[in-house]
């Protein structure tokens, strides 16, 4: 197995992949590069597949045909191998998933403890530093119920960061959240991509998509539509699909 | 028809001299079964047949049949065999009450397994998500996410099963034990005045409902202190 | 199975008697249940208060002692009553089939009371009022529209306390009534087999049980059909 990556090949590989829910086709011929260090941004209609294309990346979804490889890891059956692409692939999930019997501080420590074997005092060293990292040092003795759902994000960003992922993806992180949480978030997920993390983002925060995403890509019913830079996906859009979808979307 | 206060107040330190037994029987019948409910619930839950169907059968026959059978059926059957009167156990099968132990015990196990399952099931399947995709194993997200969600879920109807035992443990005076249950029967059967006796008896069993359902709800409250509902 | 030969009109007949118990005890636990629910429901303090002893004490006290002190003590009762006007009557007692029906009735139907009137309560109070604002009747809005709610609410944990039931008759065998349970005694004390004898009334048991709980699947399912494919 490859485990250093070279810069011709991509870092997660797409290739073919079928995935069906009993006799529904939920994803058709899905065809994805992405290389190290690039950001993508993912959109489309509600039921177009978005989350369980990345949710396919870390196998929380098995597809059923087709290849994917992230990091010179074949997704199969073999637990090692789905093991190995989740330890370097981290994931931020709509409604937070913090685990409500644990503090922040144990919520970020857990993972490292029992997966990377992290002494503790090392791994809590390493938690507060990505505590701050989301600017919520203040809070790593509270519980998950006591904090507002934008800073719960923000934990659960640092969470996965604490397993020094080469990737992220981020299924709607915003969408739960009140509007006048959505930046908190926003901002951290910058910070990220300034720092060069390999990030896939399913989101409509299309202010996030221009400034940040180095590709725009669009699905629709199971497909990708349409792949392109922010410029061109929203000022040149090349299918009839996207252009009705951004309307819909730009029009709230 | 009058009410004897002079026998209630005779007869209530007799009553309580089962109060021993009746715990003991609750105690032991409730640690032992909740251990074995955890194998009985991890074989249940399992994807492989041969240890999902003998679970699942155990818990159907359990709490599809009256305790009072699966307590005669020790008590009085098992000695219909001569493997078991000379096997290591005879001397527990023997005393009624080693067959009232057992007999609550696996009795509450194929509940307790079944509440457990509930808790189990309740917990949301995000925060398994949220495990698998930080690369914890499947034994560790059942360790460190499942089962700690899944016994705070637990507690309401565990607390309610181990009430249900408690009234159990009254069966025993069935197979001649002398609990507090069989201590009043016989009073009874001596002086006939069952309204006194077994009402004295009934506030026994009420006060200590009572504290099991009040250290249970505290424990709850203290398990759930960082969940807002 | 040559053990059982001679002894199955017993088990027949046991059989026979279980289910005479349980369906008078079902109707009677029905009753129990509404009444209680009627009352934890009512705005009267008094009626509260009574249910809720109600429930906390039947929750609280063993089943075999509820039913030796409704047998025992109703049979004292009624002697002492009706030496008033005859005292050369010596003893007067309820047989024990109505004296455990009640018992088991009475037990199971203060948990029925909790159910009911959470299943009350647990009727989305959005579909009452969309009733009454098409105008139809308060008591057509009870017939039509809460009471199949309630049932579709209910029926899980009604299951659970026909379930009860049944287990519970087991109990009156120990005040004499001639049911299953006094067969397997009375064949276990004969034959030496007692083992047989009541593995044999376990699986009536379990028989009454396997109905029971297939009935109120099926039960659960048509009230549950309109839901199907909705999340
Ligand atoms: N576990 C499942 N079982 C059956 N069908 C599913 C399951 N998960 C998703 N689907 C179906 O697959 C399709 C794609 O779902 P997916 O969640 O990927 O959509 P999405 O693009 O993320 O939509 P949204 O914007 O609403 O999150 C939908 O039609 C959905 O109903
Ligand atoms: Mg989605």
């Amino acid at each position: 197995m490859i485990n250093s990556v070279t810069s011709s090949e991509p870092i997660i590989r797409l290739k073919d992949v079928d995935k069906f829910f009993g006799g529904f086709q939920a994803l058709k011929k899905i065809n994805l590069n992405v290389e190290k260090g690039e950001r993508i941004v993912v959109c489309g209609p509600s039921g177009s597949g978005k989350s369980t294309m990345i949710r396919c990346i870390n196998r929380l979804e098995q597809h059923n045909a087709g290849h994917i490889i992230v990091n010179g890891h074949e997704l199969t059956d073999q637990v090692k191998d789905i093991d190995a692409v989740r330890r370097e692939v981290g994931m931020v999930f709509q409604s937070f998933n913090l685990f409500p019997h644990l503090s922040i501080i144990d919520n970020l420590m857990l993972a490292p403890k029992l997966v990377r074997k992290t002494p503790k005092p090392k791994a809590r060293e390493q938690a507060m530093s990505m505590l701050e990292r989301v600017r919520i040092p203040e809070q790593a003795d509270k519980y998950p119920s006591q904090l507002s759902g934008g800073q719960q994000q923000r934990v659960a960003i640092a969470r996965s960061l604490c397993m020094n992922p080469e990737i992220m993806l981020f299924d709607e992180p915003t969408s739960a959240l009140d509007p006048e949480m959505i930046n908190e978030v926003l901002e951290v997920m910058t910070d990220l991509a300034k720092e060069g993390m390999t990030m896939i983002c399913v989101t409509h925060e299309m202010g996030f998509a221009r400034s940040v995403a180095d590709a725009v890509i669009f699905m629709d019913e199971g497909e990708i539509v349409e792949r392109n830079t922010p410029e061109e996906f929203f000022n040149n859009p090349k299918s009839d699909r996207t252009k009705l979808f951004l309307s819909q979307i730009l029009a709230h | 028809m009058s009410f004897e206060f002079s026998l209630i107040i005779d007869s209530i330190p007799k009553m309580l001299a089962g109060i021993g037994i009746t715990l003991e029987l609750l105690l032991l019948s409730m640690v032992i079964g909740t251990i074995l409910a955890i194998f009985i619930l991890l074989m249940r839950i399992s994807n492989r047949w041969y240890l999902c169907w003998p679970a699942m059968s155990f818990i159907y026959i359990f709490r599809g049949t009256p305790i009072l059978i699966q307590i005669f059926i020790i008590y009085y059957g098992f000695p219909q065999f001569e493997f078991i009167r000379e096997s290591i156990f005879w001397p527990m099968l023997r005393e009624p009450y080693g067959c009232a132990v057992l007999a609550l015990t696996i009795n509450n196990a194929a509940y307790v397994s079944e509440i457990f399952r509930g808790g189990v099931n309740g917990v949301d399947r995000g925060y398994l998500e949220a495990g698998a995709a930080l690369g914890l194993s499947i034994r560790q997200r059942f360790i460190y996410i499942t089962a700690p969600i899944a016994i705070r879920l637990s507690i309401p109807a565990y607390s309610n099963d181990v009430i249900g035992l408690m009234k159990a443990t009254a069966l025993a005076s069935t197979i001649t034990l002398l609990d507090m249950m069989g201590i009043a029967r016989t009073i009874v059967a001596e002086y006939y005045a069952p309204y006194e006796i077994f009402i004295s008896l009934a506030i026994i069993y009420l006060i200590m409902t009572w504290i099991i359902q009040n250290a249970f709800g505290l424990l709850e409250k203290r398990m759930s202190r960082h969940i807002r509902q | 199975m040559d053990v059982l030969t001679g002894w199955w009109d017993d088990f027949f007949w046991g059989s026979i008697v279980i289910l005479q118990v349980f369906l008078v005890a079902l109707v009677m636990m029905v009753l129990f249940g509404l009444i209680g629910a009627a009352a934890k429901l009512s705005n009267s303090r008094i009626a509260q208060k009574l249910a809720s002893a109600y429930t906390v004490i039947f929750r609280g006290t063993p089943e075999l002692l509820v039913l030796l002190l409704i047998y025992y003590g109703s049979a004292i009762f009624l002697t002492n009553l009706f030496q008033l006007f005859d005292p050369s009557i010596k003893f007067v007692d309820i047989p024990p089939f109505w004296a455990g029906s009640f018992s088991i009735a009475l037990i199971v139907g203060s948990y029925a009371a909790e159910t009911f009137r959470g299943a009350f309560l647990g009727v989305d109070p959005g579909q009452i009022e969309a009733a009454r604002a098409l105008g139809i009747s308060n008591f057509n809005t009870f017939i039509y529209v809460r009471i199949p709610e309630m049932w579709r609410l209910a029926l899980p944990a009604f299951g659970n306390h026909m379930l009860s039931l049944i287990k519970d008759t087991a109990l009156i065998s120990i005040i004499g009534l001639n049911e299953t349970m006094y067969a397997a005694e009375q064949a276990a004390g004969t034959t030496s087999k007692p083992f047989t004898m009541f593995i044999v009334a376990g699986c009536i048991y379990l028989g009454f049980s396997t109905v029971i709980t297939l009935s109120v699947m099926l039960l659960e399912k048509r009230a549950n059909k309109h839901l199907v494919g909705s999340r």
